[in-house]
């Protein structure tokens, strides 16, 4: 038995590593075809990606996406396309800033207060989407879509001077009111530059991911409405609730993503708080096979290509080139896990067949003996 | 249990790293060196960059001015969308480290970006454009675009029929709003019973408003059904959707914004319509500060290019001032001599 | 046509090694064996959708190689599926000709050809009829003229009798006298001994994937053709002695459940059921699929909520209870489509042995789950129920149907049940499965449990129901006992044709009643009200 576990770890591993090696030849072959020699800039990005700096920006830039990717790994693992993660987050970081803007508590108060804030607006937005689900029966696709773009326009509406905006001197940017000073997460006293301490909770998010949907029953349950619906509701599991309740948990992490931001970078919500994280989050869940250290790996490999990139514009190379190397691994991964996922049930399902057609075949011959 | 020892050989992996990161090699920064001599300007684009045909292409053309003027090598990053600061940071710091001073960075988003890498490199002089630094060794560079926009004001209202303007704002950001508010002033001080429409196209962080002339054109559509004649369009690329609704409609006039839009080759055609554009002379900004860092004087604080100084203005391509500019000139000297202040808000 | 040596290796089921077949033209030939024998692997060899890895087939004496099924057509070879292969939303003569559109047009001389078809081999079909509109005999026969249409010489019927009530196989098996007579070749494949010593004029025997002999229906009697089939003593589903005792363990009372169409027809599924199931007793249902008996199972299950009518376990009215609470308070459930209801299909065997019974020892303790003692209590079952697998890590799917059905048999029976809902326990499911499915559900049977079976086999509900109900449209129009009703008079009653309690035939109704009562459950009825 342990040899078809290891195999099937082994398949795994197959479909990204394969869809990361077609996505650097396409790339390749792109590079190629504007000109430039495509492996110094392989290079120059490995290089770069490598130094101390780069493995600090890496790192926060993946604590980010992991959590990102997490939001949208619980909606996938229930058969839910969780698109909205971006407008939840947006507006669960929005009010989240609002709130931390507003206190001057104790940092070991008004900290969890922010984060509890950002979690509970992000599934109270994911819920509406659960909800209609349910009662109506609106593909959460569509509803969270919409969902994305009233986030934008209710942030829009309350970040404007006179309401929760203010306006700096220049008379240009418009952010909430600042973080205090106590409401600054904690940071790894790193060179050059610190690591967000928000790296721990992304991390101890990973752990709780994995231990609630592989050691609970919720888990359990959770899991089977995603492999079946069918299966689960005869299995007596209340699909409904389940989505809904799912989705608030995905809206949850959700509300975590502008965390590391908020609290570790920017400390307010201005106009160019990062956007589109949600959709990055996508791409995570799918490179990361929803697997908790999957995802790990796939936010970490978005932050490497992120950095390398921006060296690539510096070396003068086209600063288009990384989303031509994001949307290929996205694009090589899904044909991959498929490709991989029919091999191995196929490969599976012969072993066994073969296994038990040698028993047979000993039984039989022991029979005819026998007789 | 396996597992769970995979998690936790997992977990320590990356707590390591986490923490060693100091230990991993050297940093990027550490191994280029900078050449003396030859004059190095990097240039930090906001999201759009250059080819934008608003603002960031001004700037470029003042960066193209200085590179051809001082024979300077010149390195140019851009933006993207979902940004961090951390981005931004890091883009302004490639920059300082690779030698390149001045950098400028384009766009008020820069603003803590700069205040922060500024402070890590003093001797390195940095532009901002668009919003006020509070680092030493930063030019801030920005404009009385309300001004500008007041002037328009005054003409819109002088060569509409019946008072009746409009304004389209491509997003309702601070920025956008100064050329709302100075717009307004200036239709209502010379005409006070004229109405203004305003109008944004998107709102918050959904920039759109900035590239869709489909949204312009249906605005401004719109607005010349309400019976609006004139149309004050600072919205980016949505312009363009703008000028052309309003080249459809007999007598009406367009303004555009950020550079001469009657010298657009995709505009031109309708440029009988094309009543002015009130430009932001960001080259002008960006070229002064290069041009001082040349000089070994560079500039420091505040730079407000306003009307005064030529930082905004009007254009008269094709003249159809001609018969107000009296009026104009009026307009622009009270608030030149400070009888008149324009407000930034509306 | 001959075939000789035919051998293919195929992973997860038996392969066909060494068969040799000889057919005769005029002939209609039978193949007989059990579920998983490997008849459908040869027949798909023989229709091309499947090579062979040794062996030849030949047709009228000259060696044939069939890449796929067109090569096959192309040499007048034909095939049936058990599964029709039609479309609902298109005319008879628009699925006769789709595809083949170069024959005979798709217009009059289409329409033209399928008459002539028709009439010649007695089959009525009407070309301008929807298929939607045909019960399930009327589309067996468009399949039959479909292949037919394409000119095939030698038609080979996969199970075609499975579908069909006795007076619709009588009906099919003129048919297939007049294609013999016309002078063309059935194949046909059943594992149903009676039909095929009625029907057949030669018979092959394939056991564990191989021809193990022939057989003349003439001189050979169900006893003696099942042995060859099986190899050994056949089992059989007689229940010996009664254990049926007056304590009501499963109540069911005024059940009324409707449903809506898509053109939003309200239309009742289940009308007035009610019927007590007692410790011990085993509660047969009969009916022609698709009468209700799925949304009986869910309903008792609670996965659809009743319109009216009340359901009592052992004395405690659930019919507001969650599924899982009915599960949990001993609700054990064999499902109808294993592969929907009551399976995680790419999911590991352990965690299939979790599915339905999550919140109950030893598969967790409180709100976590115990992977230690799941996998164990895995490899009990797997053990105890005889499932044919190298080991719990593999995934539900690669086993095959007779394997993953005793996992199920064997999860649900491991939790102490009061009742059994068993919804075809052995279809798809290997001879030997099946004798132990039924051992189980004697088993139970003895341990006191109520058992509801659901079956489409006559024989099987016979042989294990302590009392037998027919379901038609919604409701339970009659009533036997096992021990004196034959298959046959099931069977009217399946069709409607019968109703009350079928014991003595002078018994039965006025077939008028039946059919009153039923029109407003028709729901072609309920179209037409509108």
């Amino acid at each position: 038995m342990k040899k078809i576990d290891k195999e099937r770890l082994l398949l795994g591993i197959a479909a990204p590593v394969l869809a990361i090696v077609v996505a650097f030849l396409v790339t390749a072959l792109v590079l190629a075809a504007t000109g430039k020699e495509p492996f110094s800039a392989f290079g120059i990005m490995f290089d770069y990606g490598m130094k101390s700096d780069s493995q600090v920006y890496i790192l926060n830039k993946a604590t980010t996406y992991y959590l990102a990717g997490l939001a949208v790994a619980v909606g996938f693992r229930m058969n839910l396309f969780n698109i909205g993660v971006d407008g939840q987050y947006r507006l669960a970081a929005f009010f989240a800033a609002a709130v931390g803007g507003a206190l001057t508590l104790p940092g070991a108060l008004q900290i969890p207060l922010i984060i509890l804030t950002a979690m509970i607006v992000g599934a109270m937005w994911a819920g509406i989407a659960g909800v209609l689900k349910v009662t109506r029966g609106v593909s959460e696709v569509v509803s969270t879509i919409m969902l994305n773009a009233i986030a934008t326009a209710i942030i829009g509406y309350l970040l404007q001077q006179g309401r929760l905006g203010h306006l700096d001197e220049a008379g240009t940017k418009i952010s909430t009111t600042p973080l205090p000073e106590s409401s600054h997460f904690f940071e790894f006293p790193t060179t050059p530059s610190p690591v967000w301490g928000f790296i721990v909770v992304a991390v101890v998010a990973g752990m709780a991911y994995w231990f609630t949907l592989s050691r609970t029953r919720f888990g359990f349950d959770l899991r089977t409405v995603g492999q079946s619906g069918s299966a689960a509701e005869a299995s007596g599991v209340d699909v409904k609730k389940m989505v809904v309740t799912s989705m608030l948990i995905s809206g949850a992490v959700a509300g975590l993503v502008g965390m590391p931001t908020l609290l570790n970078d920017s400390y307010e919500y201005s106009g160019d708080f990062p956007i589109g994280i949600g959709f990055t989050g996508i791409a995570i869940a799918l490179l990361g096979r929803n697997h908790p250290i999957g995802i790990a790996l796939g936010a970490l490999l978005w932050g490497f290509l992120e950095r390398g990139t921006g060296k690539l514009e510096f070396e003068g190379y086209d600063k288009e080139i990384v989303g031509v190397i994001q949307g290929v691994i996205v694009l090589c991964v899904v044909i991959a896990y498929e490709v991989v996922r029919r091999y191995g049930l196929k490969r599976q399902q012969s072993k066994v067949g073969a296994e038990l057609a040698a028993q047979a075949a000993r039984n039989s011959d022991q029979q005819e003996v026998s007789a | 249990m396996r597992r769970v020892s995979k998690i936790t050989a997992a977990c320590a992996v990356t707590a390591a790293l986490a923490l060693t990161a100091t230990a991993c090699g050297e940093s990027s920064t550490e191994s280029s060196g900078s050449d003396k001599g030859k004059m190095k300007i990097g240039m930090a684009y906001d999201v759009g960059g250059r080819g934008d045909n608003s603002f960031n292409d001004s700037a470029a053309r003042g960066l193209d001015k200085a590179k051809s003027e001082f024979s300077a090598e010149t390195k140019e990053l851009t933006a993207k969308n979902g940004e961090t600061p951390a981005d931004r940071e890091q883009r302004l710091e490639s920059l300082a480290e690779g030698g390149y001073n001045p950098v400028i960075a384009v766009g008020f988003a820069y603003k803590d970006a700069v205040d922060k890498i500024a402070a890590k490199y003093p001797k390195v002089s940095f532009g901002l454009v668009d919003s006020v630094a509070t680092a030493k060794n930063v030019d801030s560079i920005v404009f009385t675009e309300e001004q500008g926009s007041y002037l328009a004001g005054v003409a819109a209202a002088l060569k509409s029929k019946d008072g009746q303007v409009g304004f389209i704002g491509g997003v309702d950001l601070p920025l956008i709003k100064k050329f709302a508010a100075g717009f307004q002033q200036g239709v209502l001080d010379t005409k006070p019973k004229a109405k203004v429409q305003i109008q944004y196209l998107s709102t918050g962080s959904d920039l759109s408003g900035f590239g869709s002339p489909d949204k312009g054109k249906e605005a401004a559509k719109g607005m010349l059904d309400k019976g609006a004649d004139v149309i004050f369009a600072a919205a980016g690329g949505s312009g363009a959707g703008s000028i052309e609704a309003v080249a459809g409609k007999k007598g009406a006039w367009s303004i555009g914004v950020d550079s001469d839009q009657a010298l657009d080759p995709a505009l031109s055609k309708y440029k009988d319509t094309i009543m002015t554009s009130v430009v932001k002379n960001v080259d002008t900004g960006v070229f002064d500060l290069v041009k001082s860092v040349k000089d070994g004087k560079p500039v420091t604080g505040t730079q407000a290019y306003s009307l005064a100084k030529g930082g905004v203005s009007l254009t008269t391509t094709g003249d159809h001032l001609k018969d107000i500019q009296a009026q104009l000139d009026a307009a622009k000297k009270k608030i030149v001599d400070g009888s008149i202040t324009v407000k930034t808000t509306t | 046509m001959e075939l000789r040596g035919i051998t293919k290796r195929f992973p997860g089921v038996v392969a066909n090694h060494d068969i040799d077949i000889t057919v005769r033209r005029g002939t209609v030939h039978a193949l007989v064996g059990e579920n998983g024998a490997g008849k459908s692997t040869l027949m798909k060899i023989l229709y091309g959708m499947q090579k062979p890895d040794e062996g030849t087939i030949a047709v009228d004496g000259e060696q044939v190689s069939f890449h796929n099924p067109g090569d096959a057509i192309d040499r007048g070879i034909g095939m049936v599926h058990q599964h029709f292969m039609l479309a609902d939303y298109l005319t008879v003569l628009e699925n006769v000709v789709l595809g083949s559109e170069k024959l005979h047009g798709i217009g009059d001389r289409a329409r033209a050809k399928i008459k002539e078809i028709s009439d010649a081999y007695g089959l009525g079909v009407r070309p301008d009829a929807m298929v939607e509109d045909l019960g399930v005999a009327d589309r067996q026969r468009v399949e039959i003229l479909k292949v037919l249409y394409r000119g095939a010489r030698t038609l080979i019927l996969d199970e075609p009798t499975a579908v069909l009530v006795p007076q619709e196989v009588d009906a099919l098996f003129d048919n297939l006298r007049e294609l013999k007579a016309e002078g063309l070749t059935v194949i046909f494949i059943s594992h149903k001994l009676g039909e095929v010593l009625s029907v057949a004029d030669e018979i092959t025997v394939i056991r564990r994937g191989t021809t193990v002999g022939t057989a003349d229906p003439k001189r050979t009697t169900t006893k003696q053709l099942a042995e060859l089939m099986v190899g050994s003593e056949l089992p059989s589903p007689e229940t010996r002695e009664s254990t049926v005792t007056d304590i009501p363990m499963l109540t069911v009372e005024g059940l009324r459940l409707t449903a809506t169409d898509p053109d939003g027809v309200v239309r009742s599924v289940l009308d007035g059921i009610g019927f007590t199931i007692h410790k011990g007793e085993v509660l047969g249902i009969a009916g022609v699929e698709g009468n209700g008996q799925s949304e009986l199972v869910d309903a008792i299950m609670g996965m659809r909520h009743l319109d009216t009518g009340v359901l009592t376990l052992d004395g405690v009215d659930i019919s507001r209870t969650p599924t899982r609470k009915r599960r949990e308070d001993g609700m054990a459930v064999i499902p109808e489509d294993r592969h929907r209801h009551g399976l995680l299909l790419e999911a590991p065997l352990w965690e299939n042995r979790i599915l339905g019974h999550v919140t109950e020892r030893p598969n967790s303790k409180g709100a976590f789950l115990d992977l230690k003692a799941a996998r164990a209590d895995t490899e009990r079952i797997v053990r105890e129920y005889d499932v044919r697998t190298p080991g719990i890590e593999v995934t539900a799917a690669s086993l095959s149907g007779g394997n993953q059905q005793k996992l199920i048999v064997g999860r649900e029976m491991s939790h102490d049940p009061k009742l059994l809902i068993a919804a075809h326990p052995t279809r798809g499911v290997d001879v030997g499965a099946q004798a132990q499915i039924w051992d189980q559900i004697r088993e139970a049977r003895r341990e006191g449990l109520a058992v509801l079976l659901i079956s489409a086999d006559l024989d099987e509900l016979i042989g294990l129901s302590d009392t037998l109900r027919v379901m038609y449209r919604g409701r339970l129009v009659a009533d036997a006992d096992p021990a004196t009703i034959t298959p046959e008079e099931l069977g009217s009653a399946m069709t409607g044709a019968a109703t009350g309690h079928l014991e003595a035939p002078d018994e039965t109704p006025e077939p008028d009643d039946s059919g009153a009562e039923s029109t407003d459950t028709d729901p072609r009825n309920g179209g037409e009200d509108r």
